[in-house]
């Protein structure tokens, strides 16, 4: 993984110097709390309903074992022993006081750590693909390019300062991990007939209130122009971008303003101007961060497969795991493990210094100590030999991260809700709890399959409501809490966002509400078709109108 | 009291700017006038060497880039503090349009934006107060190296650090 330069070190300490300046002059009474907002926030820190909730970064998802173990040390020392896997692949701590912040910041630049621009109107968190690297299906690292574009994006002198949040999200796999059709810009890279990387850009993707997915904007750029073509777009948006309402100013707004030819016609007005200038990378510069994502030394593993076979004939519980949590590793000998923080009765994402201890001293003993966060707000070991698997499944039982419902109903993806979150108009992590209560057959879920079912609670869409195969949002009926459900979004290759079935329920109705849709799939399916397909072959119709009977 | 800040350091103001267009006669000397107003002043306005022109922040000042970077002074209106339409704007005309008079903003601006500004090409900012504007000549310096290329680094960290490498510079 990439290892900071003394440059890198030094732009992160002193912004950790600049942050407790900021902090300083607030405390003083130099600055408002709204100016002061825009400061903290573009370092990661919001004022919650309860205290300030620090997000720290983890860029593109990727943790040393020592990082994780600093992670887990803060945890203890500022917050209440525990942190929140995010959907943007960060962590985040809900009990730290405003005073601290500049402490834990300059606790995490000591080990290249850092918060800066996990909120605010700026450019945010890159993120990928949680098996970068790792996986069977990928055609190009997309590291190398989150790293540098992390770089570029890092304090720009004039993208910091956006109408809204911008999100960026890069994929090299076959499969979309990275959701890149929701993002504000999604990047797939490809190697091209020439056996060159090149990038497609797709803009205008988006959730909150008004979801929509990205069009192709740019095929086949070469990569050397990453930088100056991602210039060229939010020049352009900072530029036009509204910035009279807020639920009007992303990018996807005024790429349906502009239609996407009319802005492609001008980012790509602006990229003439900027094409082959001094921000276009070097050969050198890419083979420098190349450099540092190179593949680790694999060793030669012993046959695991009658091992295997065994203990998944002992125990159907590993037979379980193995099935739904672990994925093939492009080099033979080594597996991709997925630790679920979904286990029934635990806030989805949540994990305890113990757990992240834990998780770090496994990443050394069973990997090359590196660690992923996945955005369905999950750990993810990259680099685990398939002897290791059984005992490695014994001692994730021990710390209850050993859920084997990866992909399926209970893997819910959930944001903090109105237990934390100011913004929510209703709380998701009970909601959650009731649903995994409801639905805790291990064979029934497999036999369900794969379903996405996503929980935001407000139109924020921080739990990406609109891409689950069921999405639950949280709405606000003159105080109370209602939730609306829809079906048919999916976040993969093929995005498409999801069809609301109609009136919002109250939440004690939404596990009959779930149940009944779910009874509906397994009358309607053919075969093993799964969840999503069935949706979209008998349309919501059927669905609904269970739904509404069983909400009574 | 606003607070002038001039190549980083407190300055005296002999520039007006107004608001409002005044008809060509009375204009004063040293005005900052708004860009419709300076347009229609026409010739006559082009040819006189102390007046300068303030722009909005959503100004597309493509159309009249030459004789705008012919100017002494160009101001660019910040209308809140979390407005970055000004940087694009500012860097825009350094380093695209080539002017090279002063390039101030004013307007809403907190001193923590002033890294940004000074870092697009701005030479000039206008501050609530004498303790703002020292916080701003302050922020400046908070930070040594950026990644980015920008009017006052015309490479990027990767080019300089390579160049600064391969010249045996520490």
């Amino acid at each position: 993984m990439y290892r900071y330069t003394e440059f890198d070190q030094r732009f992160i300490d002193e912004r950790v110097a600049q942050y407790r300046q900021q902090t300083r002059r607030y405390l003083a009474g130099e600055l408002t709390d709204e100016q002061f907002q825009q400061l903290r926030l573009r370092n990661g820190l919001y004022i919650q309903r309860l205290a300030p909730m620090l997000r720290v970064a983890v860029p593109y998802g990727t943790l040393s074992a020592t990082q994780l173990r600093a992670l887990a040390d803060i945890s203890r020392r500022y917050d209440k022993g525990y942190g929140h896997l995010t959907t943007r692949q960060n962590v985040q701590f809900n009990w730290p006081t405003l005073e601290a912040v500049p402490d834990i910041l300059a606790d995490l630049a000591t080990v290249e750590m850092h918060a800066i621009q996990t909120s605010g109107s700026c450019i945010r968190n890159i993120t990928t693909d949680q098996f970068a690297g790792v996986a069977a299906d990928e055609a190009v690292d997309p590291r190398p390019y989150c790293e540098i574009t992390r770089q570029w994006s890092s304090q720009h002198p004039e993208f910091d300062w956006l109408p809204r949040k911008f999100k960026i999200a890069l994929n090299g796999a076959a499969a979309d991990r990275a959701a890149t059709q929701v993002h504000d810009i999604g990047i797939r890279v490809r190697r091209d007939a020439a056996g060159q990387d090149v990038f497609d850009f797709l803009v205008g993707g988006g959730l909150g209130r008004t979801p929509a997915i990205g069009g192709v904007i740019r095929e086949g750029l070469a990569v050397e122009h990453l930088l100056t073509y991602l210039e060229a777009i939010l020049r352009i948006y900072n530029r036009y971008g509204r910035r009279d309402n807020k639920y009007k100013a992303r990018i996807k707004i005024l790429a349906r303003a502009m239609t996407l030819p009319g802005l492609k016609e001008r980012v790509d007005a602006e990229w003439a101007h900027l094409q082959d200038g001094p921000g276009t990378l070097t050969a050198a510069e890419i083979q420098r961060v190349k450099a540092h994502f190179a593949p680790p030394a694999y060793a030669q593993q012993a046959d695991a497969t009658a091992l295997l076979a065994e203990r998944r004939l002992a125990s159907p519980a590993f037979n379980a795991w193995m099935r739904n949590n672990v994925a093939a590793h492009r080099a033979p000998g080594y597996a991709i493990v997925t630790l679920s923080t979904k286990l029934t009765g635990v806030p989805p994402g949540d994990v305890t210094d113990v757990q992240m201890d834990a998780v770090a001293d496994w990443a050394d003993a069973y990997g090359h100590g590196e660690v992923r966060i996945g955005h369905e707000q999950n750990f993810i070991l990259p680099d685990v030999p398939l002897g290791q698997l059984p005992e490695l499944w014994e001692r994730a039982t021990a710390q209850g991260l050993a859920a084997a419902n990866l992909g399926l109903l209970t893997d819910m993806v959930c944001c903090p809700g109105g237990d934390y979150c100011s913004l929510a108009n209703a709380k998701s992590i009970p909601l959650a709890e009731a649903i995994q209560r409801r639905f805790d057959d291990r064979d029934y879920l497999h036999d369900l399959g794969q379903i996405d079912l996503n929980i935001s609670g407000c139109m924020n869409a921080c739990g990406h409501h609109h891409v689950g195969h069921i999405g639950i949002l949280g709405v606000d009926k003159k105080g109370a809490e209602f939730y609306q459900v829809s079906l048919g979004g999916n976040a993969g290759d093929d995005a498409s966002l999801g069809k609301i079935l109609g009136p919002s329920f109250g939440r004690e109705e939404v596990p009959d509400v779930i149940e009944g849709i779910l009874d509906v799939f397994v009358q309607e399916r053919r075969e093993a078709e799964p969840f999503l397909h069935c949706v979209r072959r008998i349309g919501i119709e059927p669905f609904r109108q269970r739904a509404y009977a069983n909400a009574g | 009291m606003p607070t002038l800040v001039k190549n980083l350091g407190v300055a005296r103001d002999d520039w007006t700017l107004l608001e409002a267009p005044v008809a060509p006669p009375h204009v004063p000397e040293r005005a900052i006038l708004p860009l419709a107003a300076w347009l229609e002043g026409g010739a006559a306005f082009k040819a006189r060497t102390d007046m300068g022109v303030w722009l909005a922040g959503d100004a597309d000042p493509e159309a009249n880039a030459a004789a705008l970077a012919a100017l002494p002074l160009l101001a660019i209106h910040i209308p809140a503090f979390a407005d970055g339409r000004g940087l694009s704007l500012g860097a825009l005309l350094r380093t695209r349009y080539g002017f090279g008079g002063e390039l101030r903003a004013f307007g809403d601006i907190l001193p923590d934006l002033a890294p940004y500004l000074h870092r697009c090409g701005f030479d000039a900012f206008v501050l609530a107060d004498d303790r703002a504007a020292h916080a701003a000549i302050e922020a400046v310096g908070a930070i040594t190296g950026h990644y980015q290329a920008s009017a006052t680094a015309p490479l990027p960290a990767f080019r300089r650090l390579a160049r600064d490498a391969a010249e045996g510079v520490g």
